[in-house]
């Protein structure tokens, strides 16, 4: 039967008698075929062959036997909806946010006052119950990741499961919009410094006051909170809501009603204060005359404490002095401390700091200072240290999810990128030391202060999701089946375990560190090129 | 070779007005553009990609595609060429992804028998089998040959659209067209006697 029993050299091999029943042989070529053909039985017997499994073939691929599945019968919207969801679920997690600061937040207040505190898991897991309040910051912001998390797992669900967009868009504005309303209902001034800014002694402004200017002088009053970006800011007048600053000097000698939450070079603060503070400075100083009503949370290469802060007080310092009274207790990670002879310290004192705290002989203690050295890297026998690790995982993973969910077609991209080892290597060293110093320099000069905290905003937030990146890279490497959204997920979860362990190891583990972030931000980078670069025409 | 078999017809002064109306931001368009070709593309998707979840989910994500890169689309082509380009690239991305790609890229002809095909053999497999198990059978080739003759025999590709896609030098389509269609004759050829094997246990 086969033609390989009579060899002639004449006959074609099978591969040549598809192409040139395919049209994909030369001319000479299928001139040649079409002349044996004439006169080979056998051949020609073959081209049937491959002729009818062609036929074949194309009737069997093009039977329509299956209708289209219902959930694709309308169009996909999201080309142009992407907007309209993002505004849905930002309005949405505003929405929550505000439900949550109204009323479960207040809900929650008031039980612990009542003496319900134990019962409330977050503050117990996450936070010491005692320094709770000078944390407040940060509780709101945790809240605020985990809602948004859960609100886009929500209308991610509700997506797939109501094909109608718009209608949801706008209840769910609605809503928010209604949430949000009381707290909007307060207008702000804004003034920009030409180039400095000088609210008289006498006036008073009675909305909210926001300036940017590049000195800024407050004599005068503002009834609701000042918000300020400026190399230098004073304010002798009285401000009734909270003062929130950006810039090189901060000077408050006027009382304050609210809190106060600065980003400073140097600190100084010689009146009252309502509320806390918080500040973000290289250097503090508390007046003796200044009074905190609320508690203090620092991060400062130095600070000298002289004032009474009736709250509690945290820490993080080069070195810190305190010579006036704290009516509550203090948590102090610091390498000096000094307690002056005018000290009065009355709650509890936790000091962790590489010296001896230095305690003059006529300050007074509520209770012995507890001192502790600085442990030398992770404390592998403590059960803490573990459970610390599984939160970081699920912070990352619940991270790497929301961008998973929000933008698929993004995080597959820093996925494929990752993959790029060397170019994303390369980029992400450049841009994590180059973003940095670009935006300091965008900071200094005053125009780009906003540009460039948001720069660095940007920049932490690539840093920290450089390890989903990578992660995801990672779980694809090690798991390598699957598709959709389900294996996107496992991967993404053991690619962030993986490097949650490697991470773990001692000494190496930092190193493994730094290079994720590098890798990391590279993939971002140069997904980001991807996207932004024009695109090439799909068909070539 | 008649994409439109597989498409659905328009004709092609309608479906210039139609995509210059889609590019215009018009949505009634874009449902008239999708509804045409939706069908074609989800039983494309379906035949390549393994699971029907996988290949709803290309179908919505080939079309967010199409109409992001619409304005890439050079009107002188066809459009069903474009779209199934597109269509195919998605896929086979899809498919590069989850790494279970049995062949390799070389291009070797040593699997394909010099002899020429049993003609009897092959009359019998097209009559013992209806569509429905070949596209079983070609479920269960790998990625590559499945990829080839979906492009080849469902979307009507060229040699030089289908070499693009796969990543193939031209002259290797043909040999791996070939190739796919003898696997395919063996995996229906095994099917068919497992089938007689076990019928023929029951009676024995």
């Amino acid at each position: 039967m086969s033609p390989s029993e009579d060899p002639l050299a004449s006959h074609f091999d099978e591969v040549t008698g598809l192409l040139y029943l395919e049209g994909q042989l030369d001319d000479e070529h299928a001139r040649a075929v079409t002349a044996h053909v004439a006169s080979c039985a056998s051949c020609s017997q073959l081209l049937r062959a491959l002729q009818s499994e062609t036929v074949w073939l194309r009737e069997s691929l093009t039977a329509d036997d299956e209708p289209i599945p219902a959930r694709l019968v309308a169009a996909p919207e999201r080309g142009t909806a992407h907007w309209g969801w993002i505004a849905a679920f930002g309005l949405c997690a505003a929405g929550l946010y505000t439900l949550w600061n109204g009323i479960v937040a207040p809900a929650i207040a008031n039980m612990s006052q009542a003496g319900f505190s134990q019962g409330n898991v977050l503050n117990t897991l996450l936070f010491y119950g005692a320094f709770w309040k000078g944390w407040d910051e940060m509780r709101s912001l945790t809240e605020l990741l985990a809602l948004m998390t859960l609100g886009g797992i929500a209308i991610w669900l509700l997506r797939k499961q109501w094909r109608r967009f718009t209608p949801i868009v706008f209840v769910m504005g609605a809503l928010a919009c209604a949430l949000l309303l009381p707290p909007a209902a307060a207008a702000a001034d804004v003034e920009r410094g030409d180039p400095n800014y000088t609210l008289p002694a006498g006036q008073e402004v009675k909305n909210d006051l926001i300036v940017a200017a590049d000195w800024t002088r407050i004599d005068g009053d503002v009834d609701g909170d000042l918000i300020v970006f400026s190399r230098s800011l004073t304010v002798n007048g009285h401000v009734k809501g909270d003062i929130l600053g950006f810039g090189s000097e901060v000077r408050v000698n006027g009382p304050v009603d609210g809190n106060i939450r600065l980003c400073s070079n140097a600190v100084a603060i010689s009146s009252t204060v309502a509320k806390n503070v918080t500040v973000w400075t290289g250097a503090l100083e508390l007046d003796e005359k200044a009074t905190i009503g609320g508690s203090l949370t620092m991060g400062t290469g130095g600070a000298e404490l002289n004032g009474k802060v009736a709250g509690d007080l945290t820490a993080i310092a080069g070195s810190l002095e305190i010579n006036g009274s704290l009516g509550h207790d203090a948590l102090i990670r610091s390498d000096r401390l000094i307690i002056g002879p005018a000290a009065e310290l009355r709650g509890q004192t936790k000091y962790t700091g590489r010296r001896q705290p230095e305690v003059s002989s006529g300050a007074r203690l509520g209770s012995p200072i507890q001192f502790a050295m600085p442990r030398r890297g992770p404390d592998y026998s403590r059960f803490d240290y573990y459970l610390h690790r599984v939160f970081l995982w699920g912070a990352s993973f619940f991270f790497g999810l929301l961008i998973l969910l929000l933008a698929p077609g993004f995080f597959a991209d820093t996925g494929q990128a990752a993959g790029r080892v060397g170019p994303a290597l390369g980029f992400g060293a450049l841009f994590l030391f180059a973003t940095p110093i670009a935006a300091i320099i965008a900071c200094i000069t005053i125009v780009g202060l906003s540009v460039g905290i948001v720069g660095l905003l940007l920049w932490t937030i690539a840093i920290y999701s450089a390890q989903v990146f990578v992660g995801s890279w990672l779980g694809e490497k090690l798991l390598s089946t699957g598709v959709g959204v389900g294996a996107a997920v496992g991967r993404l979860a053991i690619g962030l375990a993986v490097i949650r362990v490697l991470t773990m190891i001692p000494f190496a583990g930092n190193l493994i560190d730094f290079v994720v972030i590098i890798w990391g931000i590279g993939a971002l980078v140069l997904a980001l090129h991807k996207r932004m670069r024009p695109q090439v025409p799909a068909a070539a | 070779m008649d994409r439109q078999k597989t498409t659905g017809a328009m004709n092609e002064a309608d479906l210039a007005q139609v995509l210059s109306q889609v590019r215009a931001g018009d949505a009634d368009a874009w449902g008239e553009l999708y509804r045409q070709y939706a069908p074609a593309i989800f039983r494309f998707c379906r035949r390549l990609l393994p699971a029907r979840e996988d290949a709803e989910d290309a179908t919505t994500e080939i079309f967010m595609k199409v109409r992001q890169k619409l304005g890439t689309y050079d009107s002188s082509r066809p459009f069903t060429a474009w779209l199934y380009k597109v269509a195919s690239n998605h896929c086979w991305d899809t498919l590069r992804r989850r790494r279970i790609r049995q062949d390799l890229e070389t291009g070797d002809v040593d699997a394909l028998p010099l002899e020429h095909p049993d003609p009897g053999q092959l009359e019998r497999l097209q009559n013992e089998h209806t569509s429905k198990e070949v596209r079983t059978g070609l479920a269960k080739l790998p990625d590559r040959a499945r990829m080839a003759l979906v492009l080849r025999y469902y979307a009507d590709m060229s040699y030089d659209e289908i070499a693009d896609t796969l990543g193939v030098r031209r002259a290797f389509v043909g040999v791996l067209l070939l190739r796919a269609r003898h696997q395919l004759r063996d995996t229906l050829s095994e099917s068919s006697a497992s089938l007689e094997a076990k019928s023929g246990g029951r009676r024995s």
